[in-house]
């Protein structure tokens, strides 16, 4: 085990698959279409896939722990509602109204965990039942419109969350710096920490951690409530970058997320997750739904190149956790 | 006379029983365990010793009874209980949460934190250096990285990992149900090697397994349980035969030991 070559470590490795696959779809697009390589279209894929990125970044620490959350495109039509709601009718400012929408996505982050924790009833079904509960709000609430927008430019909150520069030619938004920050932190949180040992444990053999000591229950609510918070930042900025807060917005990022997640190594069955390999899922999922655009396959066959991703990937990792249980 | 005769004791379950529903699976059972003693817990199928260990480590409520640890009632709601009055459960596999590292199984739950608090930093250089440390001291010889998911070990080096975290916490008294299930010949002697450290550096174990043999290489005293009731509790294993034990367990004969 000792003398195994750099190579042969890092092949092992559940980021490698990912890795090599975006690479490959990165030359494979760029070769069929220069303009894929192009800052403007290099831009526009940053901005809304750090955005769905946030995401995903909690629902990597949440899966590891076993668990799962369908609720999370909701909150992140249903955040920049109440936000905006509160601030367009002259109720709160837009900063209490941004305070309000994160409070309100802990507490249904909180009551997605207490019903998975303590009433142990599957996550699966929790969160689809707050789904459906989050994305009624919203559209009763606007009636089905989408919120009036405004003028966001001398709202300083806008400019920390989603202000715009331009680095060279390219034009990034503060939204990477909050991604790149987010996966930082959450990886280090989830392979350095004791918070994280925990995480791992309560999603491989939950009851082995609790016989230790370890607080399982607090561990998911508190990821629950991390998933729902981010989902809420991630639609802010959404509906701060474009303009609109649109009751249906975020319909189907549930299971976008879940398979970037997967993609990049996390098992589904909780007790392993990487932030690295999220993050190249992330980048392999959105590359390509833009690089087919670019390279002209018809919009309607999107899915079939999604979907056969998806496959692809699972049997690599699942062949890689059989290559690594008997100990290759 | 014995040698544990006369040594502190350090558990005591006075007059246990249990039911599940209409089955009748503790009777009236009592039981001692002294400092730095092996005893061997037998009986057949069903006799009922899974159950009393499992009210012994907090896993399931017994009906009535009392359990005293060095003299003191205790009681044990949960395993969280057990553990914290020194009482350490390894069943085959379940204790270890096997995607984790061996350094990271040892520690969970008690990460040692290096820097500030709130950053909640483990120390891994410390609990890689105890993980080695300790599976030298269980008899790992072969050089197993600390980092080893424990997934990838053998079935009786799971066992001494448990095992080394017992010891590491310093549990009095260390609970092994079926350890050698499923072991090969030197695995199996791997494992009995285990249970003879623990009692040297001063642990107290009870040993649960079905292959009488492997029972006799390592403990100090027999106890038998049949149909939910303890029929002999101070057999001397070097004093008496397999046979005899055998039939004890059986029921054939009603006054051995
Ligand atoms: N959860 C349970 N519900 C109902 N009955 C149970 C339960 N657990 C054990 N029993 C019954 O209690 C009795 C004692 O079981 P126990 O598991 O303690 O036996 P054992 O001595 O450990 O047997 P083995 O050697 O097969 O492991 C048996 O009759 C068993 O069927
Ligand atoms: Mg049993």
């Amino acid at each position: 085990m000792e003398n195994r070559t750099v190579l042969q470590q890092m092949i092992s490795r559940p980021e490698f698959g990912p890795f090599v696959l975006l690479i490959a779809e990165i030359l494979v697009f760029w070769a069929i279409n220069p303009a894929f390589l192009s800052p403007g279209n290099i831009s526009n894929t940053l901005a809304f896939t750090v955005e769905l990125g946030l995401i995903a970044l909690a629902m990597t620490l949440l899966m590891t722990s076993g668990e799962f959350d369908l609720s999370v495109g909701s909150v992140f039509g249903f955040a920049p509602v109440v936000m905006w709601t509160l601030f367009n009718s002259g109720t709160t400012s837009l900063e209490v109204g941004f305070l309000a929408a994160l409070l309100i996505a802990a507490g249904i982050g909180l009551f997605n965990g207490v019903f998975v924790t303590r009433l142990k009833i599957p996550s699966f079904l929790v969160t689809l039942g707050m789904l459906l509960v989050v994305r009624g709000s919203a559209l009763f609430i606007t009636s089905g419109f989408p919120q009036r927008t405004w003028n966001a430019g001398d709202q300083w909150l806008a400019e920390v969350l989603v202000g715009d520069f331009m680095v060279g030619p390219f034009r990034l938004y503060m939204s990477l710096f909050w991604f790149i920050l987010a996966a930082v932190l959450l990886h280090y949180l989830l392979t350095r920490t004791k918070a994280g040992n925990w995480i791992q444990a309560a999603g491989g053999n939950p009851n082995a951690a609790m016989a230790r000591g370890v607080n399982v229950v607090r561990t998911k609510l508190g990821l629950f409530m991390l998933s729902s918070m981010l989902a809420a930042f991630a639609g802010v900025i959404s509906s701060i970058r474009t303009s609109a807060a649109n009751p249906n917005s975020g319909t189907g990022y549930e299971l976008e997320v879940i398979a970037m997640v997967v993609i990049g190594g996390t098992a589904l069955a909780g007790g392993r997750g990487t932030i690295i390999g999220t993050v190249l899922g992330i980048f392999i999922l959105r590359v390509m739904r833009n690089g087919i655009v670019l390279i002209g396959v018809p919009g309607l066959a999107y899915n079939i190149f999604i979907g056969a991703i998806i496959l692809g990937m699972m049997a690599l990792h699942s062949w890689l956790e059989r290559r690594h249980n008997a100990g290759v | 006379m014995r040698e544990s005769e006369g040594m502190e004791e350090l558990v005591r379950m006075e007059h246990i029983y249990k039911s599940y529903g209409r089955v009748q699976a503790l009777r009236d059972v009592n039981l001692t365990v002294r400092r730095g003693e092996i005893v061997g817990l037998l009986g057949d199928n069903g006799a009922g010793k899974s159950t009393l260990i499992k009210v012994l480590s907090g896993a399931v409520p017994s009906t009535s009874g009392d359990i005293y640890i060095r003299g003191r009632k205790v009681q044990m709601k949960s395993t969280t209980d057990a553990i914290a009055n020194g009482i350490e459960t390894i069943y085959q596999d379940s204790a270890l949460v096997t995607q984790l590292s061996i350094s990271r199984n040892l520690f969970l739950g008690r990460e040692p934190i290096k820097g500030p608090r709130f950053l909640g930093r483990m120390d891994m250089e410390e609990m890689d250096r105890v993980a080695r440390d300790l599976l030298k001291k269980v008899g790992i010889t072969k050089n197993i990285p600390p980092s080893t998911p424990i997934g990838s070990l053998s079935g009786g080096e799971r066992q001494a990992v448990a095992i080394a975290r017992a010891m590491h916490f310093d549990s009095d008294l260390i609970i092994l149900d079926e350890p050698t299930n499923n072991l090969g010949v030197a695995e199996t002697q791997g494992v009995l090697r285990f249970v003879r450290g623990a009692r040297d550096s001063g642990h107290s174990c009870i040993f649960i397994a079905h292959n009488i043999h492997h029972v006799f290489q390592v403990v100090d005293r027999i106890v038998v349980m049949r149909m939910g009731t303890v029929v002999a509790d101070n057999i001397d294993p070097k004093s008496s035969s397999v046979e005899e034990v055998e039939r004890v367990i059986t029921g054939m004969e009603h006054d051995a030991a």
